[in-house]
């Protein structure tokens, strides 16, 4: 599964390192963002509208403080504009800032070619206002919509988002299952020889005695091998325990492909009890053919063990989205 | 690794095994395959295409005490060292 820290698409936006909490707040993102840009656009629909046009995009392209001088611009238009009446927004406006000379502020040429045509009054005012009707009726249909499809688009985000992920396979998450019919035909490449070294760890309160048996050990891809551990739990009451592992470096992690060991599952020692923890696995011979493992000859693979407490339950890796 | 906030880097997805855990051998009934292996690899400098018997051995062990589910021994990779026919006997003795 590809992991959102590892799918830069979504690390790029998304600031948690939890993969579901992303998802989710990333949706919240997008919602938040897409009423924002509703509202927004209702707000400027509502206000002033043949002059907003002009205001909002006049200082510099900012349009905020644009929108809210919009009243301050219908009163600079009265004057071309003295036979039209003004939107009752306007009006009120205009009673406000009747004194106030931002004549810098206002726009000098007008917004609509038809407003210099100060002659034509009765003909063509209702159906400039039919037009305006219909023009607002279609602005606002277009920002309702776009409205809908940003909240519609969050949702879908998620299972796009894994669909692409499972597309391009980033951060090593490559093949989607191995089937046994692959262990049983593949074909062990005999060039090329790949040390895989052992490492073994514990948390901090982890009291077993853990190590690999072998430091080293050389491989080639298509070829199963084993490797195993030893842990040994000196204290005087048993101690569960449960590991997970790490393979460097992390490209190759996706070929690595562990057929059966020992981790992901509670493993229960009793007191001043030594077991062998085998590891069976092979590397997947599409290794050697993958021209970014080309310079890869060691591959580490490192356990560590922690305790597991008593009806802790951990989400098993690969088993979360079911 | 998988919590460090590098957003240009990636980072390591475990998978699951595909067969799972082994149990563990608490009563050490497999032991003296296991250091038959262990020795080999030693031998043999740690190479583990000359150790192949001895793994397929420890994992037969294994099978036939319960702590590995049965299962053909091709489907675990070890298709070239199951019983050849006869008349391939010589051949397979210089692996």
């Amino acid at each position: 599964m590809c992991h959102p820290q590892t799918c830069p698409l979504v690390r790029s936006i998304l600031p948690v390192n939890d993969s579901y909490k992303s998802i989710k707040n990333g949706q919240e993102i997008v919602i938040k963002f897409s009423v924002f840009i509703l509202l927004f656009n209702l707000l400027k629909f509502f206000s002033c509208r043949p002059f907003v046009r002009a205001g909002l995009w006049t200082l510099a392209g900012d349009p905020l403080p644009a929108m809210l001088l919009s009243p301050l611009l219908c009163h600079s238009l009265r004057g071309l504009w003295a036979s039209a009446p003004l939107p009752p927004r306007c009006l009120r406006a205009l009673h406000c800032d009747a004194r106030r000379p931002l004549h810098f502020l206002w726009r000098r040429t007008p917004l609509c070619p038809h407003v210099q045509s100060r002659g034509v009054k009765s003909r063509k005012r209702p159906s400039f206002e039919e037009q305006q009707k219909t023009r607002n009726k279609t602005v606002l249909t277009y920002v309702v919509a776009a409205g809908v499809a940003m909240v519609g688009l969050s949702y879908a985000a998620v299972p796009l988002y894994r669909l692409y992920c499972q597309a391009t396979g980033l951060g090593g998450t490559a093949v989607a299952g191995h089937d046994s019919d692959l262990v049983a035909n593949m074909e062990p490449v005999k060039e090329r020889v790949i040390k895989v070294t052992f490492n073994a760890d514990t948390h901090a309160s982890m009291q077993w005695n853990f190590r690999p048996q072998q430091t080293e050990i050389f491989v080639v891809p298509g070829e199963t091998a084993l490797a195993f551990y030893r842990a040994k739990n000196p204290t005087d009451k048993p101690i569960i325990g449960i590991s997970t592992y790490n393979v460097v470096p992390f490209d190759a992690g996706q070929y690595f492909n562990k057929i059966q060991c020992f981790c992901f599952e509670e493993q229960r020692l009793n007191p001043h009890e030594e077991v062998d923890m085998p590891v069976f696995f092979y590397i997947d011979p599409e290794f050697d053919s993958d021209p970014r493992m080309a310079r890869v000859d060691t591959i580490t693979l490192s356990y560590t063990f922690f305790e597991a407490k008593e009806g802790h339950n951990l989400p098993l890796p690969g088993y979360s989205y079911n | 690794m998988s919590t460090a906030m590098n957003f240009g880097s990636k980072s390591f997805q475990p998978r699951p095994p595909d067969k799972g855990s082994f149990p563990l051998d608490h009563f050490g009934e497999c032991k003296a395959f296991k250091e038959t292996f262990m020795k080999c690899l030693r031998e043999s400098s740690f190479d583990n295409s000359k150790c192949r018997l001895q793994s397929k051995a420890y994992l037969e062990c294994r099978m036939e005490h319960q702590l590995m589910t049965k299962e053909p021994l091709e489907k675990l990779g070890f298709k070239d060292l199951s019983d050849p026919p006869p008349r391939q006997a010589n051949e397979d003795c210089q692996h």
